[in-house]
């Protein structure tokens, strides 16, 4: 009953919402999966965007006009991400849209992106090896998160054996090819790399733990780990069943972050480490005020896990897509695509972790690295900043060593001309 | 000889004694005031100055400063320069926050870990006012490894393990050994303790450089002796030893006859420590493939019984294991159970509640859903995939994606039942627990009134009927006690595994199927069987290599598919079929 009310009421305030500024409203598309599998990592980026939806109708909406969120749920179905962009594109005329988290969702939509020339900002880190000029990458390239954390684990934790293990999908494969290659300049030999695969959803990481035991008793080893998804669970409650510490090998983890870290149980993580570009414990006033708004939204919308609702790295990214794209409408003028877009190269912005701004012409952001050490509490405790921004690589500079990088694809004309 | 070796021990004992005493002495000597104005070194903008500070701050052994290590370490630690600007070093672990976002700091003691108290409040300047003197990144190994040498002097024991084990590990700290030697003669230390410490003695020597024979043939009886104490981590050295003795006989400072020598012992030595590791390996591989299978017993018991003893094909069997798991949360939530405040009372009282909480949700569903569909197997099929997407939907309303189900204290860690082989005992709480429940349903069923009539009504409903068994009340009983035990699977699973509403569908319901027809439908034996045996099987695969091609988890499970197929094809009715007359329906 007192959700049915609750539902009411905010059907109501939406139609309301939606009621007043119908004359003058551009639509936005948000095609994020609310159900199946990648809904546990997707809805948080939903509820963030509308939140940046909600502060900008308040502040007056852009080039006067209030924006209007039109929500799909793509159901972590991979084509019908293609089929919900189709139908936002087409028949919501959406202006931009922000959406996807796995790079097969990504992969699977873009090819509509290119035909219609439609603009999608994609906020989650990924394996890079593309550049359309139809997406605008809001959070890592690889070298902006896998290269950086591999050097921190080999320079300053002193590891000299890394072991790479990885859900079995496109994400994780590219990501070890790139920290294999990386660790190869370095001068690790062959037989310090051990490179293991799990399906989705593994529960059993009894055989993986052990053979961790054996690889770590040198005392030097530590895991680089992209395992994804609820994987993760069982995997370090393992890790600590069988007596390990972050002492005898710590695991250094590309897709753990403040969300994924509330379904866990935290103590035997304490003292293991991420790499992202954003952490909820980043030391900036726009920060503090970012996490506040975001934790009152989730309260005020009755969103599962209200006040205890935390940021990360992703969510930062999928709240700042929103603003750099109405900072290079303004800045243009127009909602055209191609105008939007030209608007958007080197744009300078603020962000709730600090300034940042977009590469000039390779359609990827230019963000701090930071690697962080997991609390009792679930936060970060941040052990290492890059001195400044980190320039993106679009195409990994250790898989295309002679530098002839393939042509962006997408744009106006379709062959990846501007 | 023999006199000389009862009298040897309380020499040394007598000794140990007075090691003892002098250690306590030095301690004695860094008191708080001294310890403090050290710390205070930690502020000069001077590297060399900080390292040395470092160095004889860790080599003070006082056990207070293991956690301001930690802190400094982390970064925790600053300087918070008072009217004069003189030093003042302070820990500030989290930061609070204004209406106006200003941060504050709330200040600690350095040692005691208490609040930094002026003016009888506790200190929380701005954070801007703090001076952040963590270590540089020069430093930070340093730090690190001091971290260890300080953990050596712990009172607590996990910690002091850790320490002494972590000293043998590059970059071997030489410095440790007089204090290992310490720990390794203490006859008041606990064994485990008194072994590492004698291995990483042992590991430190063998990680020493050597320039000459002399050298290598010290390290060589440090190997020998890390041989006897079937050292695991030696093994890991070895390797290095040999290409040690490679490089010194390519640039001529040992004969290629001395190296020969060397050659032989280590090989010795090598192959008995990887006989020790194969046999490790083994014990492990088989508790794994054991622990493996008594979580799929657990996980399958329930479907035995509602598709096993009633034939319904329950597609809903995982969401009443997830309820079990949400039913466990649940729990823990009304006792309070979190990390920092641990009750773990609350595991033992979930495990009743996880019960009942699934055998209700079972007996609805049979009232509402099943028992109009007894007789036709393809709608049951569908209706209860329908309940299960509904039940899915209701606890993503409620809980949202993202809940953590803290496991009690006492699931962390394990049980070392012989060198090397550890057996984690949240594995064993779930071994007893599937056991237990195995026991459970076999005493309900062969031993009680009501398992008789549950037999009676699933051999032949009708003859049960005339006779007067009231078979609905059955079926009710039968359903709810199936419901039952998935919900305790799903209260054990919490320990080992994460808990999300779709767990059901996307972990259970396929294992579930596959050992019950594996096993053979309608036969208790049957699953304990196929669970075990697919467990044993499963992590005797995993670990496999062929030619350097390591099986691994994704081609373990597409073999150990293949495998039932071919099973299945072979006894297409399971391990135990049923026989006669039940066996020809």
């Amino acid at each position: 009953m007192k959700i049915n009310k609750l539902k009411l009421a905010m059907a109501a305030t939406l139609g309301l919402a939606l009621a007043i500024p119908q004359l003058h409203a551009v639509k936005i598309g948000v095609l994020h999966s609310l159900s199946g599998t990648m809904a546990i990592s997707e809805t948080s980026l939903r509820d963030v965007v509308m939140m940046a939806v909600e502060e900008i109708n308040e502040s007056g909406g852009v080039l006067g006009e209030q924006v209007e969120a039109v929500v799909v749920d793509p159901a972590s179905d991979w084509p019908l991400f293609a089929e919900k962009a189709k139908q936002l594109i087409t028949e919501d005329k959406v202006a931009v849209t922000f959406g996807c988290w796995t790079s097969v969702s990504r992969k699977s939509c873009l090819p509509v992106f290119e035909e219609n020339n439609a603009l999608l900002f994609y906020p989650v880190q990924y394996e890079g090896e593309e550049q359309s000029l139809n997406v605008f990458y809001t959070a890592a390239s690889p070298n902006q998160q896998l290269v950086p954390a591999a050097e921190y684990m080999a320079k300053e934790m002193g590891c000299k054996k890394f072991y790479l293990l990885g859900t079995d999908y496109v994400f994780p494969r590219t990501a070890n090819k790139v920290l294999k290659a990386y660790l190869k300049s370095e001068g690790v030999p062959d037989e310090n790399v051990m490179e293991e695969y799990t399906p989705f959803h593994h529960q059993d990481y009894q055989t993986i733990v052990a053979k961790v035991k054996e690889f770590a008793a040198s005392g030097d080893a530590c895991i680089l780990s992209t395992i994804n998804g609820d994987s993760n669970v069982p995997f370090y409650k393992e890790f600590a069943n069988q007596g390990l510490t972050s002492d005898d090998c710590p695991i250094m983890a590309f897709s753990v972050s403040e969300d994924e870290l509330r379904a866990m149980d935290v103590p035997p993580l304490v003292g293991h480490l991420a790499a992202w570009n954003y952490f909820q414990s980043v030391k900036t006033p726009g920060n503090a005020a970012f996490v506040k708004s975001f934790k009152k939204f989730c309260v005020k919308a009755g969103l599962p896990g209200g006040a205890k609702r935390v940021t990360c790295d992703p969510i930062e990214a999928a709240y700042f897509g929103v603003y750099v794209w109405k900072a290079a409408v303004e800045k243009c003028g127009s909602f055209d695509v191609d105008k939007v877009r030209k608007a958007v190269y080197g744009l300078e912005f603020d962000a709730p972790g600090g300034k940042k701004s977009m590469h000039p012409t390779n359609q990827h952001t230019l963000k701090p690295v930071y690697v962080g050490e997991i609390l009792k509490n679930g936060m970060f405790k941040i052990v290492y900043s890059s001195d400044g921004l980190v320039s993106p690589d679009s195409y990994s500079s250790y898989l295309w060593p002679d530098g002839n990088y393939p042509k962006p694809t997408g744009g106006p004309n379709g062959d990846g001309s501007l | 000889m023999n006199q000389f070796h009862s009298v040897f021990p309380y020499i040394f004992f007598i000794l140990t004694c007075f090691y003892q005493l002098c250690g306590q002495a030095t301690e004695e000597k860094f008191l708080n005031a001294d310890l403090l104005s050290l710390l205070t070194k930690l502020a000069v903008d001077d590297d060399e100055i900080k390292a040395n500070t470092i160095t004889s701050l860790a080599k003070s052994g006082d056990p207070k400063l293991e956690k301001f290590f930690e802190l400094y370490r982390q970064g925790s630690v600053y300087n918070w320069p008072d009217e004069n600007g003189d030093v003042r070093i302070v820990v500030n672990m989290e930061t609070e926050m204004d209406d106006d976002f200003n941060e504050f700091a709330p200040l600690f003691e350095p040692l005691s870990g208490k609040p930094f108290i002026i003016e009888g409040k506790q200190a929380k300047p701005d954070l801007l006012d703090l001076e952040d003197i963590s270590p540089g990144r020069k430093l930070r190994s340093l730090v690190n490894s001091s971290k260890f040498l300080i953990r050596l002097f712990s009172p607590d024991y996990e910690t002091r393990i850790s320490g002494v084990k972590k000293c043998g590990d590059p970059p071997f700290m030489a410095e440790a050994m007089s204090s290992l030697e310490d720990i390794s003669n203490d006859a008041e230390e606990n064994e485990k303790i008194r072994w590492t410490a004698s291995e990483s003695m042992a590991l430190i020597e063998l990680g020493q450089k050597s320039e000459d024979f002399a050298g290598l043939n010290s390290k060589l009886l440090a190997l020998e002796k890390l041989g006897k104490l079937k050292s695991l981590r030696a093994l890991a050295r070895i390797d290095g030893f040999e290409k040690e003795i490679e490089s010194l006989e390519a640039s001529e400072k040992i004969s290629s006859k001395q190296s020969g020598t060397l050659y032989k012992s280590i090989s010795k030595i090598k192959k008995s420590l990887e006989g020790h590791k194969s046999s490790v390996e083994l014990a492990g591989n088989l508790f794994r493939g054991v622990s493996y299978g008594s979580v799929l017993i657990l996980i399958a018991l329930g479907l035995a019984i509602t598709f096993g003893l009633m034939g319904v094909i329950n597609m809903a069997h995982g969401e009443l294991v997830m309820v079990g798991a949400y039913a466990t949360y649940e729990v823990q939530m009304l006792f309070g159970h979190s990390p920092e405040n641990s009750v773990n009372e609350y595991y033992f009282f979930a495990l009743p509640v996880a019960f009942l909480a699934s055998a209700t949700v079972g007996l609805l569903m049979e009232k509402f859903v099943v028992r109009h569909l007894y007789n036709r197997p393809l709608e049951s099929l569908l209706a209860t995939w329908g309940v299960s997407l509904l039940l899915i939907q209701l606890v993503r309303l409620r809980y949202g994606d993202n809940i953590g189900v803290n496991a009690p204290t006492w699931a962390r860690g394990g049980f070392e039942i012989s060198q090397d082989v550890i057996l984690p005992f949240a594995r064993l709480y779930l071994l007893a627990l599937s056991a237990a429940c195995v026991g459970f349903i076999y005493f309900i069923i062969r031993k009680t009134r009501k398992g008789m009539l549950i037999r009676a009504t699933m051999q032949n409903r009708d003859m049960a009927s005339s006779l007067g068994v009231r078979t609905r009340n059955v079926d009710r009983f039968t359903f709810a006690l199936g419901s039952g035990i998935a919900g305790v699977a799903g209260y054990g699973w919490t320990i080992v595994g994460g808990v999300t509403p779709d767990m059901g569908t996307k972990l259970f319901i396929v294992d579930s199927f596959l050992v019950v027809v594996a096993g053979g439908v309608g036969e208790l034996a049957g699953v304990l069987c196929s669970g075990l045996g697919i467990g044993v099987i499963t992590k005797l695969i995993e670990p496999l290599e062929l030619g350097g091609f390591t099986i691994g988890p994704v081609w373990g499970k597409v073999i150990l598919l293949a495998l039932i197929v071919a099973f299945i094809q072979y006894k297409p009715a399971g391990l135990f079929a049923p026989k006669g007359r039940l066996g020809d329906k």
